[in-house]
């Protein structure tokens, strides 16, 4: 049966935020035909900055150098958190594959090395990272070493103040200044986007004029930062032209979601799996998945701006995030995963979701509920078995864990979108054989 | 037939027909289209049209000419491209009339040069004539039942004489049929045919040959019904092969007028009587006289104008067009819609037709409106609420440009829409948009509001508004400013103090407040370019775009009340 909006594949990746970008590309790497469905939005979210582990455990609040330590001790202590699940080794190769294909979408990063680095944000706090990209690691090593250093920002760009990050930090980095200027030709506009900038700094005439006006400032600077709008697509090429033009280092500061970096990292991931001939609908979403008996495969239903069409996929991996996805839907009376209705790990009642002080170290039950799986990351039913045989979860939907505190977001959704893709393989394999 | 009384109407239907023609074409030269060719005279066009002909004529565009020739006007590669049933109707009328009209209808100046000894009554002749008419009548069959139905909840277009014309072939073909049929089964024939090559006056001599005839040339003699004797039979093959048999043959091969002959075999005598043979001719004649000067004034007319533009249009791919080939080009188009709705149905504003109930806006009526306006009839006193449906319609087009794109006779109508829009500036109807931005958000939002209060809308504004008038298309906005930061609206006017008054944000921040009013007059409203970045990335998956176009359909709808006269009728 074969008809034009009808379209098979090995895998169909439901979710496109970080974790279901990351099972498209780890799936089409492995040569693994794949549709993915859904909206990159979320992504927009995202600072650039791809966290690894970085707090453990949540309730003392502890920080780590080295997130590979961290993942160790997680590993003995909390066996049902999702990143126990997998070797140090696995997690290593996922974040490898992970910026080699940004890099090779014209996203760099810093190379990873071993160790978490602390990186300034816009409001002048200190955040604990793994991953850097190229324009912001300059920042890390000032943040460091504390040398003289600029921090300039533009009148009507609202989301990025230097004089707040220099409040908050000027006592312990006696270098620091800032200083505010007017982004050129947009003199008169009461307010200014960040994505805006962005795209008038590929222009090398703009990029000039901007240049002009930071270099009579720069005194006995070592280190020029900027709020990241420093380019877009081709923002490598905007950056290295400033550092050349100002003969020092300069760094973005990620500003406010929604960013930059963010569209940045969207972009960039896009075309990642694009290339590798992932079919992309991210105008549509999943009306109705239906799974076949044995060996069969699942078909899903989907709505969308150019109408319906159906994939018929051997394999599905659920990546739709948690409540700001739409992964887990949140009733009255308890969470339901939001396509299948699967069960969701959750507190028993509404109640005790979160703790009475909003701001307690150790976090809320909430926020770990999610899908339990088994050792092949596939989602149990209510008996607690497989609820199909291939179907498969990873990213935030799962439960057991708590990103946010744990300074883990994107190595969960990178590494259990590795695990899960890995499991697919094999599975699919093993149908193949027999 | 009477030889004067043929020549006269001949002349008389060619005469119509050429004076017809100059008067069709003389509008290509003189019908004015747009700002850009007011200017330029009617000399200045033919001169143009002159020189691009022998431009085109002796250069190596020829080749593309040809090519176009045979593409599009003789296999009509673009109708084909969209309407299978329609283009295969129009290629047996092609074939099968070029064949009847050169063949048949001029057989004494084509037929019998080329092929020595050529009668009508011949195999296979018999055979072919029947098989052109047949293959035009399906044609027709086909083109007819092949046609669009109209856009569902609009008007339809208006549309030249189309069924005069059909009338008039059907009438041709089946007054030919009928003709045929009778003169195999007329006796009256056979008894003048007889006098003429047999000469035989005594009526028995006759007889075999007369009982040949009937049983194998159907020919209704009242005395010699079935069974006839064969011996009979075979005393007349004799004669038959003396006299008639090097000008008729089995007339069977004529797969339609023999089982003519056959259904009139019993009212063969009266249609003898009354002399059918002659009346019959007179009508398929002087029918094809009436279609032959008809044809510039019905619209078969698109026969001309139709392969004319193509030409045109291939002849100027190369050199592309001066201002007066593009005057010419223009109004030729006019002449060449045939109104089948094709663009229509692919029209990306249609939607918001049909909430507006305003079929100005699909390209079918808003050709008929350049026309109008162009010759001046839109304009006169008493039809302003229709030049304003006009205006609405021409400025509400987003210039998708899939009406060119799907237009089977390749007409440049995104250049026709242009030119219009200049027009119809010129004669003070200006965009929508324009009435807009002379005030500012607020003061539209009180003359353009709905006066419901908040959260309140309208069943006309639901219909027209659907999206913004249900919560949950924005309610989920979570004013994250993506729309704002991939805005190239925006981001081209950051760098102008009149520029955009609210951000895609804060318009749909406003239909969260229950606000809507406010956004209906706002320039960020009027000035989006459509390009549904913003609806794209949306997070939230909120169809800010489509949003944005709904609120100017609705403004325009208010707008229509506010100019003084009604949006909707």
């Amino acid at each position: 049966m074969k008809d034009a909006s009808c379209i098979s594949c090995d895998v169909a990746v439901i979710g496109a935020g970080m974790a279901g970008m990351a099972a498209a590309l780890f799936a089409a790497q492995r040569g693994l035909r794949c549709v993915q469905i859904g909206n990159g939005g979320s992504l927009l979210f995202a600072s650039g900055l791809l966290d690894l582990l970085g707090v453990y455990p949540v309730a003392e609040r502890r920080l780590w150098r080295s997130p590979y330590e961290a993942l160790a001790l997680l590993a003995r202590e909390q066996a049902e958190h999702p990143m126990a699940r997998l070797a140090v080794a696995s997690i290593r190769s996922a974040f490898e594959s992970f910026v080699t294909a940004l890099a090779s979408a014209g996203l760099r990063y810093a190379p990873l090395g071993e160790f978490n680095r602390k990186v300034l944000t816009s409001i002048g706090t200190v955040k604990t990272t793994f991953g850097v990209p190229r324009s912001m690691i300059a920042g890390a090593a000032a943040l460091e070493a504390r040398p003289p250093c600029l921090l300039v920002d533009f009148r009507g760009l609202r989301e990025f103040s230097a004089r707040q990050i220099v409040a908050t930090l000027g006592e312990r980095w006696p270098g620091l200044r800032h200083q505010r200027i007017e982004f050129p030709g947009a003199e008169s506009a009461p307010e200014l986007y960040a994505a805006h900038l962005a795209r008038a700094l590929e222009s090398r005439l703009m990029r000039e004029r901007t240049i002009n006006l930071v270099k009579p400032l720069l005194g006995d600077a070592r280190a020029v930062g900027f709020p990241a709008v420093l380019g877009l697509a081709r923002a490598g090429e905007v950056h290295a032209a400033f550092e050349e033009a100002l003969g020092m280092p300069v760094f973005e500061i990620p500003t406010m979601p929604t960013s930059v970096p963010g569209l940045r990292l969207l972009g960039a991931l896009e075309t990642a799996v694009s290339k590798l001939g992932v079919r992309r609908r991210h105008q549509a979403s999943v009306r109705a998945l239906v799974f076949s008996a044995g060996a069969g495969p699942a078909t899903l239903e989907l709505d969308g701006a150019q109408g319906g069409e159906r994939v018929v996929a051997r394999a599905v991996v659920l990546a739709t995030g948690r409540f700001t996805g739409r992964g887990l839907t949140a009733y009255r009376g308890q969470v339901r995963e939001s396509i299948l209705g699967l069960p969701v790990h959750q507190p028993d009642s509404r109640e005790t979701w979160h703790q009475r002080d909003f701001l307690d170290p150790s976090g809320h039950a909430i926020n770990r509920a999610g899908l339990e799986i088994d050792s092949a990351w596939r989602p149990l039913d209510a008996a607690g078995r497989p609820a199909w045989p291939r179907l498969f979860a990873a990213g935030s939907i799962l439960a057991h864990q708590d990103w946010m505190r744990a300074k883990c977001g994107s190595g969960l959704a990178i590494a259990t979108a590795w695990g899960a893709v890995e499991q697919v393989a094999r599975q699919l394999r093993r149908v193949g054989a027999g | 037939m009477s030889q004067a009384l043929f020549q006269t109407a001949l002349y008389a239907s060619l005469a119509l027909c050429a004076l017809g023609l100059v008067w069709r074409a003389s509008a290509w030269f003189l019908v004015r289209i747009g700002p850009d060719v007011r200017e330029i005279t009617f000399s200045e066009r033919v001169a143009a049209v002159y020189r691009g002909t022998i431009a085109a004529l002796f250069s190596r565009d020829l080749l593309g000419l040809a090519g176009a020739f045979f593409l599009d006007v003789l296999l009509l590669r673009r109708l084909f491209a969209h309407e299978k049933l329609r283009w295969f109707g129009h290629l047996l009328v092609l074939v099968g009339f070029t064949l009847l009209l050169s063949m048949h209808a001029l057989a004494p100046l084509v037929t019998a040069n080329l092929f020595q000894g050529y009668q009508p009554t011949l195999a296979p002749y018999l055979l072919l004539r029947d098989l052109c008419g047949a293959m035009v009548l399906a044609g027709v069959a086909m083109i007819y039942f092949g046609r669009r139905r109209p856009q569902p909840g609009l008007a339809q277009p208006r549309r030249p004489l189309g069924m005069v014309f059909i009338a008039l072939l059907g009438f041709v073909l089946l007054t030919g049929f009928l003709l045929e049929g009778h003169k195999i089964a007329s006796p009256r024939a056979f008894q003048r045919m007889t006098e003429r090559y047999v000469g035989y006056s005594d009526a028995q001599e006759l007889e075999p040959l007369r009982a040949l005839w009937a049983s194998e040339f159907a020919v209704a003699f009242d005395h010699l019904k079935a069974p006839i004797d064969p011996g009979l039979v075979a005393q007349g093959r004799k004669l038959h092969s003396d006299a008639c048999a090097s000008c008729h043959a089995r007339p069977e091969s004529a797969f339609v007028s023999f089982p003519v002959a056959r259904m009139l075999a019993p009212v063969t005598g009266l249609l003898d009587a009354a002399r059918a043979d002659v009346w019959l001719l007179y009508l398929h004649v002087f029918a094809c006289f009436l279609g032959l000067a008809s044809l510039p004034f019905t619209r078969l007319f698109h026969a001309v104008a139709v392969p004319l533009s193509l030409l045109v249009n291939a002849a100027a791919t190369n050199r592309g067009y001066s201002s007066a080939g593009r005057a010419v080009q223009r109004a030729l188009a006019l002449d060449a819609c045939v109104r089948c709705g094709i663009c229509d149905a692919r029209c990306s504003v249609a939607p918001l037709a049909r909430n507006l109930g305003n079929a100005g806006l699909l390209p079918s009526h808003k050709l008929i409106a350049s026309a109008a306006l162009a010759n001046g009839r839109l304009l006169r006193p008493g039809r302003e609420s229709d030049a304003l449906r006009a205006a609405d319609g021409a400025f509400l087009c987003t210039d998708c440009g899939r009406c060119t794109s799907s237009c089977p006779a390749g007409l440049d109508l995104e250049d026709l829409w242009q030119a219009a829009r200049g027009d119809l500036v010129a004669a003070g109807l200006p965009a929508p948009a324009h009435w807009v931005q002379e005030r500012p958000a607020l003061d539209w939002a009180e003359s353009l509001g709905s006066g419901c209060g908040l959260h309140a809308f309208s069943d006309a504004d639901a219909a027209c508004a659907p999206l913004s008038a249900d919560r949950n298309s924005f309610s989920r906005c979570v004013q994250c400013q993506t729309c704002t930061n991939v805005c190239p609206v925006v981001a081209h006017s950051i760098e102008k103090a009149d520029g955009v008054d609210l951000t895609p944000q804060k318009v749909m921040n406003l239909l969260r407040l229950g606000l809507r009013d406010l956004a209906l007059g706002s320039r960020m409203v009027w000035d989006c370019a459509t390009c549904y970045q913003c609806q794209e990335i949306c997070p939230e998956r909120v169809r800010v775009t489509d949003i944005m176009c709904e609120l100017r359909a609705l403004a325009v709808q208010r707008l229509g009340a506010v100019r003084g006269t009604r949006g909707r009728s």
